[in-house]
């Protein structure tokens, strides 16, 4: 079969899969908590009586969306597909596993795309703060959208059937992440040492482009911070399907010559 | 001969524990091959090794000439697979249960939506396709889950358990509709622990126990071979378990067992037996309210087979 061809169809099955995500998953609690409700209570918890610019203020709560919501449909769509055995259903299709990965990818990209829509929204109707830059705003949140999808993807890819066991383990990941990045305090306000270790959090990246978008302010460079968001989107990728694979019991793992007719 | 399943050494470690040991078997186009076992026997790890599901430690198979580790996706659109559970989106209507499974088959839509309402009919579930699935019964979703699996029209379809569980009604449904496939030239294979199903359904069956294949043949030859195993069934006006006792002392008589308000006695001797059995009820002053000789059946086999019974 050509390869385009192939590629085509697989893009076809992650589409088909993402869309019936979404009428599944978007509407389960646990998504609705950890992906709607849990960044605005951490936002207000830290921004209520705090002076800071309001355009900083739209900036990071766009980012705390974009991270939670984003890396929170993965831990939910697994788990459940494990549990409930519809995963099964998937892989005894012509498919290729990493369409349904993909699928699961688009389907927590458009959920993060459109819920980080809402300070946006709110900032520029009612507040009335002004994009700087839109083609970054638009790159910063796809690249931040992709990226966190990932990084919930690849802690979803341990083989559990219960979405609060991925959920705390990538909670002990994504509230340090808050405090290191830039979030609250600008990173060029951080310590030296905070600032090293900013530097290898992708949500550092991702908070500086929304603010370049925002503010006009960036502390690494939005081109920069474009490359590193899909550099950290490979290393999930690549770390997700690994765990998966080590994990996956199905022939998936050696699947060879595939659509070869 | 063109095989539809050619199982060519498959053998399966989980750890230590070895669940399927060295099975070989073919099964043949538009077949319908049982593959019968006790639980734990190997037949759910065997047929998850035929679909793809899980990787065998050793062996392969393959499905309709296509190697299922290394043409795993070409083998993958031959069948049609229902697993033990129903495994459909409780969440989603019936119809977008099965348009779901046609757009990953990649059916084109006129032809999905043309055969989904077919199907719908066929399993009697069009009237209810706007309804969530999670407000089913078992036997319902059971129907649907075998609709899913038709969809994209397999020439081979898996069935793992197909009526564990279901009422009698729901049970014969299912069961019609797997030999009206049939009929149509799919190829089924069914495992199941219900002998009577493979008995009336199955062309050949394989009987699995402890991961080993202990037998395959059609169910009448292996019917055959414990001919020894032959049986009359008694129902007395009265009933104790001494009378249990007391026939279980009868040389000639193997096993005595309660089969309802009968009892069922397995003999070498069938006619010598119904002597003895007129002559105990005379004695104890009960009446024989029917007797029938019965030849062995697929389960004597069975148990024979997988107990040494």
């Amino acid at each position: 079969m050509n390869f385009l061809v192939r590629l085509r169809y697989e893009f076809e099955a992650s589409l088909a899969i993402a869309k019936r995500f979404m009428r599944i998953y978007y509407g389960r609690p646990g998504t609705i908590m950890f992906g709607l409700m849990f960044p605005i209570f951490m936002f207000l918890s830290f921004a209520v009586g705090r002076r800071v610019p309001i355009s900083m203020l739209i900036s990071s709560l766009t980012t705390m969306t974009l991270l939670f919501s984003s890396s929170s449909i993965g831990p939910m769509i697994l788990p459940m597909e494990r549990r409930f055995k519809t995963i099964e259903r998937l892989l005894v299709a012509p498919i290729s596993f990493y369409s349904i990965l993909i699928g699961i990818i688009f389907c927590s990209m458009v959920y993060s795309i459109s819920v980080s829509m809402i300070p946006i929204i709110i900032g520029l109707t009612i507040i009335k703060i002004e994009i700087t830059n839109i083609v970054f705003l638009i790159i910063g949140i796809f690249c931040s959208a992709i990226c966190f999808a990932s990084l919930g993807m690849m802690f979803a890819s341990y083989p559990t059937e219960y979405p609060g066991n991925v959920t705390m383990a990538l909670n002990f990941v994504r509230l340090p992440l808050l405090f290191i990045s830039g979030i609250f305090i600008p990173i060029e306000m951080l310590p030296e040492w905070q600032k090293t270790i900013a530097f290898f959090s992708p949500l550092s990246y991702s908070n500086d482009i929304i603010r370049y978008s925002l503010m006009g302010k960036s502390y690494f460079n939005p081109v920069i911070d474009t490359v590193f968001l899909l550099l950290f989107t490979i290393i999930f990728l690549i770390a997700g399907v690994k765990i998966n694979l080590i994990f996956s019991d199905s022939t998936h793992r050696k699947k060879k010559n595939l659509h070869k007719k | 001969m063109k095989y539809a399943i050619e199982s060519l050494g498959l053998t399966k470690y989980y750890g230590r524990l070895l669940a399927v040991d060295n099975v070989n078997f073919n099964v043949a186009e538009k077949e319908i091959f049982g593959f019968l076992g006790p639980n734990g026997a190997g037949k759910t790890t065997t047929i998850r090794m035929l679909t793809g599901l899980t990787r065998p430690t050793k062996g392969t198979a393959r499905i309709f000439g296509h190697d299922i580790l290394r043409e795993t996706l070409i083998a993958q659109k031959f069948f049609g697979v229902v697993p033990e559970t129903s495994n459909i989106y409780d969440y989603l209507s019936v119809w977008d249960n099965l348009m779901f499974m046609g757009e990953l088959y990649r059916v084109p839509k006129y032809e999905r939506v043309k055969y989904g309402r077919e199907l719908l009919e066929i399993f009697d579930l069009y009237d209810r396709r706007h309804d969530k699935v999670k407000t089913f019964s078992k036997g319902l979703k059971r129907r649907l889950t075998i609709a899913m699996a038709l969809i994209h029209r397999p020439k081979l379809l898996f069935l793992d358990e197909p009526t564990s569980g279901l009422d009698v009604r729901s049970t014969v449904v299912i069961r019609n509709i797997i030999r009206k496939l049939n009929r149509e030239g799919v190829t089924i294979f069914l495992t199941t622990h219900n002998i009577e199903e493979a008995n009336i359904l199955c062309d050949r069956v394989a009987i699995i126990y402890k991961g080993k294949i202990v037998a395959i043949n059609t169910p009448e030859k292996l019917k055959a071979t414990v001919k020894s195993v032959q049986s009359i069934v008694v129902a007395f006006d009265k009933f104790s378990d001494n009378i249990i006792k007391e026939l279980e002392n009868i040389p000639m008589i193997h096993t005595v067992r309660k089969e309802g308000d009968k009892i069922r006695i397995y003999t070498s001797n069938p006619p010598e037996t119904l002597e003895i059995l007129f002559n105990y009820a005379k004695e104890k002053d009960m009446k024989i309210i029917s007797i029938n000789t019965l030849s062995p059946s697929l389960e004597d086999v069975f148990l024979r087979l997988t107990e040494g019974g």
